[in-house]
């Protein structure tokens, strides 16, 4: 099967500053994939050239099995939502108005419940909207649209966390009834965690991280208790982080723990937490590859 | 095609910029060339030819800036290829140069049967270029008109790609071209052969002339806008 996103050996440098550095991975379809890494590391240069707003200094893009650049059969199946879209001087239902024009799918009915959802005033200039409500202009286009590839980055800069769930949870419900491959850019991992089924953690450009969210999940734990007790229990493990306070120690080991492990730890006295996504993605961030695949693998 | 038509329809959401605005300034022109002519107490009989129909001109050569530049990186959000863009782009243009150019040729009529709007005014009047017959007045205005629009686009799209500085080299080099041109024919002493061109062309012939360096215009913009990014 073609993948609906492929990209091999992306290279974008900008004056000699590479922002992206051989990037490598397929996206399937349906899914929902999380874009993941620190503002500046090269995410929303990535999304720019798959949706072909930018070109590869190096490197294949295909979507839908073809290149997107200059090939309108393709990039009317995507939509692209941007933090930092600028709009022309419109009113907010002249916007929604003309995106209804360009995408096949479109839902007028999803896009008034959005609206409502929103709360957004259909005769207000975009111009004029606070940081927040853009963002949901951009939200309402990116879900009505039910593009066959939707890509969005970062695209609720400036929603309070109510509405940051209404986007969650709209989304979640179309992508059940239009089931469509979602690539989904942020930094509030912990809050998106539930929706993403795969995640592809960036860090200077490069791909750190490539993974089912459920693989992740739990593949590494964090061990703290008495010192003692910690150094008894975590030898012969691979350990990432060790923090001391007093006498108690907490370590973060790779690898998921068995009932056994479990049953050891309570009668040493030490508490287990799984680590979340976001403290694993941070973790990956600060890494090399090699070290991930080590993890990955456990 | 649709995609290219759908553009266009996308520029003309926002039809107070692109068809009201020209002809509201156009209007105010109108007006103060009135006022000018009447306080003045110009001697009734003789034509006065006043300058305010300009000003529709170089308000076509902002709406293409505006239309090119401003509206590009929502235009690309909704997957439209940079083709299909400039097409609509263009398309927008040659619809607006049509349908202005036809309004300047009728309110020339108009202009001719009420004597200069009763003062002898010849505002859509212009000695030598917009002269002729109506047919030829709506031929040229809309040429000059669609020239400018796509001149005006060209300056958009080089500012989206390179900003002011883009804009100042863009603008220096044509000036540089302009100026080597001039040179070239003073070296040869070829000024009177110059002359001798223009004034044998007619207004349609210059029209002609003018319709190829839009058609040159509308080449470069795309080769802009083929690797602009948003």
């Amino acid at each position: 099967m073609t993948p609906t996103i492929s990209v091999a050996g992306l290279t974008r440098r900008y004056r000699g500053q590479v922002a992206l550095d051989d990037v490598t991975f397929d996206i399937e379809g349906p899914s929902i994939t999380g874009l993941l890494g620190r503002n500046g590391m090269g995410k929303t240069t990535l999304m720019r050239i798959i949706a072909a707003q930018e070109f590869p200094t190096a490197g294949l893009v295909r979507v839908l099995g073809a290149s997107p650049a200059e090939n309108d059969a393709i990039l009317r199946r995507m939509v692209f939502v941007r933090e930092d879209q600028a709009f022309p001087d419109l009113k907010v239902g002249q916007i929604l108005q003309v995106a209804s024009w360009f995408h096949p799918n479109w839902s007028g009915e999803l896009a008034e419940a959005l609206l409502a959802d929103f709360g957004l005033p259909l005769n207000r200039k975009v111009k004029k909207l606070s940081r927040g409500m853009r963002s949901a202009v951009g939200i309402i286009i990116g879900l009505a649209a039910r593009a066959e590839v939707t890509l969005f980055d970062e695209p609720y800069a400036g929603l309070d966390a109510e509405a940051r769930q209404v986007f969650y949870d709209r989304l979640l419900a179309d992508y059940a009834e239009h089931p469509r491959t979602v690539l989904l850019s942020t930094h509030l991992i912990d809050e998106a965690a539930g929706l993403l089924e795969r995640v592809v953690v960036m860090d200077r450009g490069r791909v750190m991280l490539d993974a089912a969210a459920d693989d992740i999940r739990g593949s590494a734990v964090t061990v703290s208790g008495p010192a003692a007790a910690v150094t008894e229990f975590t030898a012969g493990r691979v350990i990432w982080d060790r923090r001391m306070i007093g006498g108690q120690e907490s370590v973060v080991v790779a690898g998921a723990m068995d009932g056994p492990d479990r049953a050891r730890a309570r009668e040493l006295g030490l508490s287990l937490a799984p680590l979340s996504l976001q403290q694993l993605v941070v973790h990956a961030a600060g890494r090399g590859p090699a070290d991930l695949r080590e993890r990955t693998s456990a | 095609m649709t995609t290219v038509m759908n553009v266009t329809r996308y520029h003309l959401v926002d039809r107070i910029t692109v068809v009201a605005l020209p002809w509201c300034i156009l209007a105010a022109a109108f007006a103060l060339d009135v006022v000018i002519l009447v306080s003045a107490a110009a001697t009734p009989g003789t034509p006065h030819p006043v300058g305010g129909i300009a000003s529709i001109f170089v308000f076509v050569f902002a709406a293409g800036l505006a239309t090119a530049n401003r509206s590009l990186p929502f235009g690309l959000a909704l997957g439209v290829s940079r083709r299909s863009y400039y097409l609509g782009t263009i398309l927008l243009g040659v619809i607006l140069a049509a349908a202005d150019g036809l309004a300047l040729a009728g309110l020339q009529a108009v202009e001719r049967s009420t004597d200069g709007w009763g003062i002898s005014m010849h505002f859509f009047q212009v000695p030598y270029i917009l002269s002729g017959p109506w047919y030829l007045t709506w031929l040229t205005s809309s040429v000059v008109l669609g020239l400018l629009f796509v001149y005006g686009a060209w300056f958009g799209l080089v500012f989206r790609r390179w900003n002011l500085i883009g804009l100042a080299v863009f603008g220096t080099v044509q000036a540089a071209v302009v100026t080597a041109g001039a040179l070239a024919v003073t070296w040869n002493h070829a000024w009177t052969s110059v002359g001798h061109f223009f004034t044998t062309l007619s207004a349609a012939g210059l029209t002609g002339v003018l319709a190829a360096v839009a058609i040159g215009l509308a080449a470069g913009g795309f080769a802009m806008i083929r690797r602009a990014t948003v």
